[in-house]
């Protein structure tokens, strides 16, 4: 026997308290590795942005557009590799089959390009450039809306009237996990050359660069902005991260919500560790009064106390953890990634979270026990062996 | 001339209740001599455990000195007194004070996890222990699964396996029936008498005490 064998058997002196703990920060854990999985795929876009592409878009709004003649100029600017331009189409899927996907009408020459961790074969995209009515889809919208390559696809607008007829020319793939699989893209000559779109005839939405260097990206955004800044429609230019993060804007308040919330799960789940910490030694009072009557110090009590508490938090914290993985990862996620991608196209828990989740239950754990092992730790033997709880 | 073990001189303690004053030994002077069996009577509420607490340096007096098998407790730090217990002092309680989730061998072992012996060595002390009070054969068994002598004698075996100088006994037959109170009272005369351990026990029982080679009584904080 050694002084663990005694920390751990004391650990199941109470068993349902015990299991009621652990199931509890169990409960906490996964709410909170929840949370912060929402938070973190909300911002998944933003993180993953490239650092070398910026956005322009119109100064006073997005939904204000832009004469395509700022293109040419874009292009023109020190610094700027390559530009490329899209269009919202607000796309819907008449079937109602997807509740919401992006459709954008992009340049068919530049935009793979410029957005080059979306990946089409080379021979759908030389068929997407020789169909004027082509489209290209993500892969997972492809694969819920039923279609191939060569079918024929009808869509609908909130901004343009009737039905819009395409045909799949491409399907594209996502080298990383961030990028939404779900868009549809048509092109941006077809939709500019239709008469149900003559109100933004000639006009972009906004505009994307990619620039030599991303360390001077500031500068490079600031040049673009001055070079439009004498012409009526002014720009706003900005990194692809911040253009991300401004469509986010509407959901800061949600997601400080669960920031305050993931705060309270961790007070909560203090309150329960420290609740059951406080009943237990409160009924070995008079058994540490005999420790410490027999030769052990404060010392050990304390120990004995904080060792409890943690254990009790990592056995709770690793239990979430593996239940986390196996209902978010394994469960929610690819189901959310594959009929929401929109909102969500990459919803796991990130080992940064479940690290997180259990080093925040080991500190909660000495936090939870520090006050009972302190007291605990001053009561004077006699006083102690005195307590019959 | 057997050598003094305990010595406590003008042993005054004090309690508070509140901003009253209880004072529960007045100037006590007490010499134990080494290898004797003291047994230590009164009414309740004379100050029996307290002076037992002061002895087994649970507690410390408000005034006067103590010496224990040549320590000063007076001048100890609680670390100390910690270090000293375990290595001086033998605990046996009226209710026995078992740990209930460890074996009758590990409660024994519980003193040894202070020291620097392996394992081994503390397996062979625990068994040694065991044999003396006769439960070599439930080392195995649980606090709940004995009965109330044989938790008895498992803390005795826990009091003596660290081979301490002095046993300090409170009530120790108090929870008892007669027959186990008996055969607990064998047990601690052997000890003294064979392994010439020191004991001094806090008892109310007339029974109890005459079995001690030495009784004292204390009334209102002063030996009679």
């Amino acid at each position: 026997m050694n002084l663990a064998t005694y920390a751990r058997r004391n650990l199941f002196r109470r068993r349902g308290r015990t299991i009621m703990t652990v199931v509890a920060v169990m409960v906490c854990v996964l709410i909170l590795c929840l949370l912060r999985t929402v938070i973190a795929a909300w911002n998944a876009g933003a993180d993953a942005a490239s650092t070398d592409r910026l956005s322009t878009r119109h100064k006073v709004s997005i939904t204000m557009q832009l004469p395509q003649r700022y293109i040419d100029e874009l292009r023109q600017v020190p610094g700027v590799k390559a530009a490329t331009w899209a269009n919202w189409f607000g796309a819907k899927d008449p079937k109602e089959r997807v509740p919401f996907f992006a459709g954008f009408a992009v340049d068919v020459n530049s935009w793979f390009d410029v957005q080059d961790e979306m990946v089409v074969p080379p021979d759908q995209l030389a068929a997407w450039k020789a169909t004027p009515s082509g489209a290209i889809l993500g892969d997972v919208l492809a694969r819920t809306l039923g279609v191939k390559v060569g079918d024929r696809l009808v869509i609908t607008s909130d901004i343009y009237p009737g039905d819009w007829q395409f045909t799949v020319s491409g399907i594209y793939t996502a080298k990383r996990k961030s990028v939404d699989r779900n868009t549809f893209l048509l092109r941006w000559d077809f939709l500019n050359n239709d008469p149900r779109a003559v109100y933004s005839k000639d006009h972009l939405g906004w505009m994307v660069s990619r620039i030599s260097d991303a360390s001077h990206s500031a500068d490079i955004s600031r040049q673009i902005d001055a070079r439009f800044d004498i012409h009526d429609d002014q720009t706003l230019t900005m990194t692809e991260r911040q253009f991300a993060l401004s469509f986010l804007g509407g959901f800061a308040a949600i997601l400080s919500a669960f920031d305050l919330v993931s705060l309270v799960i961790l007070a909560i789940m203090t309150l329960i560790l420290a609740n059951t910490v406080a009943m237990s030694v409160r009924e070995r009072t008079h058994e540490y009064g005999v420790l410490r009557a027999i030769g052990f110090t404060p010392a050990y009590i304390r120990g004995f106390i904080l060792g409890e508490s943690v254990l009790v938090a990592v056995v709770g914290g690793l239990a979430g953890i593996a239940v986390v993985y196996l209902v978010v990862n394994q469960g929610i996620g690819p189901a959310l990634e594959e009929n929401m991608s929109g909102l969500f196209p990459y919803f796991r828990a990130s080992a940064q979270v479940l690290i997180g989740a259990l080093v925040a239950a080991v500190v909660l754990g000495v936090v939870a026990g520090a006050v009972p092992a302190i007291r605990a730790g001053r009561l004077k033997v006699t006083d102690a062996l005195r307590r019959i709880d | 001339m057997t050598e003094t073990i305990v010595a406590l001189s003008g042993i005054e303690k004090t309690f508070f209740r509140g901003k009253e004053a209880i004072h529960v030994l007045d100037n006590l002077d007490l010499d134990v001599p080494g290898g004797s069996f003291e047994a230590l009577m009164g009414p309740s509420g004379s100050g029996k455990s307290t002076l037992l607490n002061i002895i087994a340096g649970l507690d410390r007096p408000t005034r006067g000195t103590v010496k224990v098998a040549g320590a000063d407790l007076t001048t100890m730090s609680d670390k100390q007194l910690a270090r000293w217990r375990s290595q001086t002092i033998g605990f046996v309680f009226q209710s026995f004070n078992l740990i209930p989730v460890l074996t009758a061998a590990q409660n024994v072992e519980l003193p040894l996890l202070l020291t620097q012996l392996t394992s081994a060595q503390r397996k062979a002390h625990v068994a040694t222990a065991l044999r003396i009070v006769g439960l070599e054969d439930r080392m195995d068994h649980y606090p709940r699964q004995l009965s109330g002598g044989q938790e008895q004698r498992v803390a005795i075996a826990r009091a003596i396996v660290n081979d301490p100088k002095i046993i300090v006994a409170d009530e120790p037959t108090g929870d008892l029936d007669r027959k186990s109170a008996d055969d607990v009272l064998t047990l601690m005369d052997r000890l003294n008498k064979e392994l010439h351990k020191t004991i001094f026990m806090v008892t109310h029982d007339p029974a109890a005490a005459e079995r001690a080679s030495v009784q004292r009584r204390l009334d209102k904080g002063a030996l009679q």
